[in-house]
């Protein structure tokens, strides 16, 4: 039963991912702008050069011969080659890919280390002076315009106090062998101290500004549930029996608290990848996000489409995970 | 629930005050919406304000510069803020795109057939007293049709840690790293200030990577940082005919892959770009910059011939050559296009480590350097769109050399004992175009009134803090066929007005 | 029982900022109760003078602000805090104290309208899909499907360069994907109180559908709506920041929060005020609006004031 579910989910995101390439694409095609004219610049060329070129790479084309050239290439697995790079669009994600990975995974593991433990703290003293400055923190943090963030800590962390550098992955003088496209792990392979030390003072800055907001979701929500699973019934049992209030808290109550915090990990997942564009744009970060503004912005179709096509799935596949974890640590959600 | 009403009873108040604020009387006042890119938001907003004061109402709009130049090219616009870079120290690739008649820089749908003509003379012929006298004529007869307001051109302020020596800014913003030296070290990182970069294949269109590309190939000529013609791969040429030139390559030149550079090399290059579909089934866009050429051709290993289809100046030809370096034809061959991209080889004086197009470029010093290895064992090219980043990295030794250095911040490094502030004029126009073939601007009056009314003085000085030159026109002042008597539009609001009653406002 | 969110996720995501309970709110609560709840709370009424402060502020800018927002003075550009401008000047010697205070009429302005046509919209469609089912509610449903999966900000940019710059085209651009989440709420919602007694009951006796609709069934998830709409109502003006940010955003002619920091980013380096304190109304804008959401919800769903 719940296998079938999780088939009948898998092969929802098929078409989902298709139906959000064809609706970016014909966004983006209505989208005034040609390609190869943003290309050229201020370079001279005359109408038959322009012409021929937008021939070559099929611009010239009704939309709909177009899409279903797009779909002929994706059926054969190919997602096309970047107008603009000339390098297969495949190429160019997986290049940004791990970039973005690296910096969704750093603001989740300072969420949850900045999260967890004050949602807890707060659900332990339900209504005392920490408990409401446990939630109205985290209403500051999901207050927070997260680019302007960013700007403060460029401005008073790496600009004024010169703590931590202002932009980019690691410092570009330092060279790691690529192996999983990874800087991180790249240079844990490579037993680069320098490398990893690098790589970890460029991931502070913009990891934290990513990393505020989630942390504000996330703490209200360990908050909530944890106060809710008190004051189930096994809990009660268990105080009843005597148990230590660590052990009920640990033990029993715990684990089932981190349900939910796990639905909005899981969902922020989604959000991050396809959110974290300003962020990466203001730290010059080389990852996805940044591919997408700037390939958005030279009508550079194919990237453009193939990146939305992997948030749609990323999406989907997260929501998914979300709900197979679910089943997985609560018996009781299949009941119901 | 009476919470939601209030919300919406004052978005309503909101909404109605927003309206009447923004209100203006109906008399027929000249009225038109400025189009501009966040880079010139600020300048824009200066200029409509000092409008207001001339009684011409202006409303500022940004766009995303795709989308604006877009629907300028559509003729939907009717003033835009927008500038034109000059790669030749020659309006041949200025002037002439946006000025004749549908040329492809010409969004102001300007047409006068004496500048037609005389660009085409200024083009074509050989003798340079010829082309000046061509040039201005079309200049003054530009400066009284006023298809623009016109504007300035502005200097490069590019800064350095004062540990840099040999180092100097380049008018078209290309970093020429060879002569550079580092006092302790032997690696300069330089913060660019592209968001991410063209591949480095010469063949393909250039967005703004000229920085990265001349380091690591070398054309048959070279610019000199101000814009001089100098020999490189070529050590001599000759003019056969009015349309025939012959070079002679330098001997023993070799590429950093380790093979001779010889004629077919040449010859090859240039095919890639002539013949169409010529890289990987994708016509080159640059072949047009090569004015009206038919062939190259091979005479023998060290000598190759350029054939035009008609007479073309010495002085464009080697301006033009400047920008198709050559590529060498064996490995392109064998490497397949994507992978020149990967690996990039040329016979410029530092070849291609490692990198990727929007974060780094990395490139090392190439031993066999037909004019000896350079100082620097190591040059890193850093992609820093954001200038306050450029200038912490600067300040902080992230970074020894930055691009553009905005001229708000020009003081705060000045004061910094361990940095220099160094500046090269600049080779691009900016300007306000008008959409000539529709009202209001289709009438020369109107134009000339706003070029009367804007004061540029203050603007130059206080926003660029006098780091610009008023334009004339678009002919720059290290351009050839300058005309330093020709002077700009003068700040007259009086006779902006006349103008504007005599057109009927 | 199951923990908060299960809910939400059995159907999909959670809402931006925290996941809002779908039952437990059933009558329309009264404007005095709440008030007087707020009141009784000194959080809750912080919040909600704060936000009050800010409309009048807005409203009542052209007679508090002490300069022109758009009057230029090219020699006074970037002058610090002082006297004469208690929030210094900008790139063109604007005052920024002004400017900040019309900069609160876009920031509320696009807030409440975006989430005014959102909720209007999607609260539409997802009773309509909710209560006739059939072809309605598929198409819907794959509407949804699609845009959810679409990330937002890249939809917003595409949107508004295709659109071109403006204010209206910032709403559309924002709504058009912002009703998402009304109707998903609204269609689950309406799912439930189309099997309760009194609809059954109205439909026995012959009510017309669309009458059931709007005086039945809409009065009882109103107030549900209502919350999410104010819980919203931050996000949306952070996301209206965002685009001006990006540049693609509010027309510069208008004065808006998001543009001034842009405007300041530049010159971050020599005048930290441009960028910070447009950025700070911004933050303490959407923490007291957020704030008052909370309170609201909490007042009105009695099974969250428990916790």
């Amino acid at each position: 039963m719940r296998s079938l579910r999780i088939a009948h989910r898998v092969i929802l995101a098929v078409p989902v991912a298709l139906g959000v390439a064809v609706l970016a694409f014909f966004s983006l095609h209505l989208l005034p702008g040609d390609p190869v004219q943003i290309m050229l610049g201020d370079t001279d060329a005359s109408a038959a050069t322009i012409r021929a070129v937008q021939h070559e790479l099929h611009l010239d084309r009704p939309l709909h011969v177009q899409l279903a050239l797009f779909f002929a290439q994706l059926a054969r697995g190919d997602l096309g080659t970047s107008i603009v790079q000339r390098r297969p669009v495949a190429a160019l994600i997986g290049d940004a890919l791990p970039a973005t990975i690296e910096l969704t995974a750093a603001a989740l593991v300072i969420a949850i280390v900045i999260a967890v433990p004050m949602g807890l703290a707060g659900a332990l003293r339900p209504r005392s002076w920490f408990d409401r400055a446990v939630l109205s923190t985290s209403l500051l943090g999901a207050s927070m315009p997260a680019f302007w963030f960013g700007l403060l800590l460029i401005l008073f962390v790496a600009v004024d106090a010169r703590l931590l550098p202002t932009s980019g992955q690691i410092d570009p003088t330092i060279a790691v062998p690529r192996v999983t496209g990874f800087v991180l792990i790249d240079g844990v392979l490579a037993r680069n101290a320098a490398a990893v030390g690098s790589a970890l003072r460029h991931l502070v800055l913009p990891a934290l500004t990513l990393g505020v907001v989630v942390a504000a979701v996330l703490a209200r929500t360990v908050r909530a549930s944890m106060i809710e699973v008190l004051q189930r019934r096994y809990v009660t049992t268990a105080r009843a029996k005597g148990l230590p209030e660590t052990a009920v808290v640990v033990k029993h109550a715990l684990r089932n608290a981190l349900i939910p915090a796990l639905t909005v990990i899981g969902l922020q997942i989604g959000e991050l990848l396809g959110g974290n564009m300003i962020v990466e744009t203001v730290f010059a970060w080389p990852g996805l996000g940044r591919l997408v503004v700037n390939s958005i912005f030279a009508r550079d179709y194919l990237v453009v489409q193939a990146a939305v096509m992997l948030y749609a799935v990323t999406y989907v596949a997260a929501n998914l995970a979300v709900d197979v974890a679910y089943t997985m640590l609560d018996p009781q959600v299949e009941a119901t | 629930m009476k919470k939601r009403t209030d919300v919406v009873l004052a978005a309503v108040l909101i909404a109605a005050s927003l309206l009447l604020g923004t209100r203006t009387d109906g008399a027929r006042a000249l009225s038109f919406v400025l189009d501009t890119t966040a880079n010139r938001a600020t300048e824009a907003q200066a200029i409509t304000a000092q409008l207001g004061r001339a009684g011409i109402t202006a409303q500022v709009r940004v766009w995303q510069l795709s989308a604006l130049i877009a629907q300028v090219q559509a003729g939907q616009r009717t003033a835009y803020t927008t500038d034109w870079g000059s790669a030749y120290f020659d309006p041949y690739d200025l002037a002439v795109p946006k000025f004749v008649t549908k040329a492809r820089g010409n969004f102001s749908f300007y047409s006068n057939p004496i500048v037609d003509r005389d660009m085409a003379v200024a083009s074509s012929t050989p003798n340079d007293a010829q082309r000046k006298a061509a040039y201005a004529d079309a200049q003054r007869r530009i400066y009284q049709d006023a298809p623009w307001a016109f504007g300035y051109v502005l200097r490069n302020i590019e800064a350095q840690a004062s540990t840099v020596s040999g180092w100097v800014p380049a008018a078209d913003n290309s970093e020429t790293m060879y002569p550079a030296g580092v006092r302790g070290g032997d690696t300069v990182v330089v913060g660019l200030r592209n968001d991410s970069i063209a591949p480095l294949d010469p063949g393909i269109p250039p967005t703004d990577r000229e920085a990265v590309l001349r380091n690591i190939y070398d054309a048959l000529v070279g610019h000199t940082p101000d814009g001089k013609v100098v020999p490189q791969l070529a050590t001599s040429w000759r003019k056969v005919g009015p349309a025939v030139y012959d070079f002679t390559l330098r001997s023993g030149v070799r590429f950093q892959n380790g093979d001779p550079l010889t004629a077919d090399d040449v010859v090859f290059t240039f095919e890639r770009v002539l013949t169409p579909g010529g890289i990987s089934g994708v016509s080159s866009t640059r072949k047009d910059l090569l004015g009206p050429i038919l062939r190259v051709q091979k005479l023998d290993p060290s000598h190759v011939r350029f054939v035009y289809s008609a007479s073309f100046p010495e002085a464009l030809v080697l301006q033009s050559l400047v920008h198709f370096q050559i590529v060498p034809q064996k490995y392109v061959q064998q490497a397949g296009e994507q992978g020149f991209i990967a690996k990039p080889v040329g016979a410029g004086p530092f070849r291609y480590v490692r990198g990727a197009l929007n974060s780094e470029v990395v490139l090392e010093r190439y031993d066999g350097y037909w004019a000896g290895p350079a100082k620097l064992r190591q040059v890193v090219f850093r992609m820093m769109p954001d200038p306050s980043s450029r200038i912490a990295a600067l300040l902080s030794g992230e970074v020894q050399v930055i691009q553009e250095v905005p001229p708000d911040l020009v003081d705060r490094l000045r004061a910094s004992p361990n940095v220099e502030v160094k500046t090269a004029e600049g080779t691009r126009s900016y300007e306000i175009e008008f959409n000539t073939k529709a009202a209001p601007f289709d009438d020369p009056r109107v134009r000339q009134a706003v070029n009367y009314a804007i004061n540029w003085d203050p603007i130059l000085r206080d926003i660029y803090h006098g780091y610009a030159t008023r334009l004339s026109t678009a002919f720059l002042p290290n351009g050839f066929g300058y005309d330093p008597t020709l002077k700009p539009y003068p700040y007259d609001p009086a006779k902006a007005r006349a103008l504007l009653q005599d057109a009927g406002y | 029982m199951m923990p908060a969110g299960a809910q939400s996720v059995r159907a999909g995501p959670a809402p931006f900022l925290y996941p809002v309970r779908r039952h437990g709110v059933r009558a329309l609560g009264s404007l005095r109760r709440v008030a007087a709840r707020l009141a009784a709370e000194p959080v809750g009424a912080a919040a909600a003078a704060a936000v009050l402060a800010y409309v009048a502020g807005a409203v009542l800018a052209p007679v508090l602000a002490p300069d022109n927002p758009s009057a230029t003075d090219l020699g006074a550009r970037l002058a610090a805090p002082s006297a004469a401008h208690w929030f210094g000047t900008d790139l063109l010697g604007r005052d920024i104290f002004s400017r900040t205070l019309y900069g609160a009429r876009v920031s509320l302005l696009v807030g409440a309208l975006t989430v005014g046509l959102s909720a209007l919209i999607g609260t539409a469609l997802g009773m309509a899909g909710a209560y006739y089912r059939g072809a309605v509610d598929l198409v819907g449903a794959r509407a949804v499907e699609l845009l959810q999966a679409f990330p937002y900000l890249i939809f917003a940019v595409a949107m508004m360069a295709f659109l071109g710059p403006g204010f209206w085209n910032l709403i559309w651009a924002l709504a058009l994907k912002g009703w998402i989440e009304f109707y998903r709420l609204a269609r689950g919602e309406t799912l439930t109180q189309s099997h309760r007694e009194y609809v059954e009951a109205a439909r026995a006796m012959g009510y017309p559908s669309s009458w059931i609709l709007v005086s039945e069934i809409l009065p009882n998830i109103l107030n549900t709506v209502t919350v999410v709409a104010l819980l919203r109502l931050g996000y949306f003006m952070v996301l209206e920041a965002s685009l001006s940010f990006l540049g693609v955003g509010i027309p510069p002619s208008i004065p808006a929060w998001g543009s001034m920091i842009n405007d300041g980013r530049n010159v971050l380096f020599v005048a930290w005020w441009v960028s910070t304190i447009p950025g700070l109304a911004l933050l303490v804008l959407v923490l007291a609006v957020n704030l008052l959401g909370d309170r609201v919800r909490e007042i009105l769903d009695p099974h969250a004031s428990r916790r």
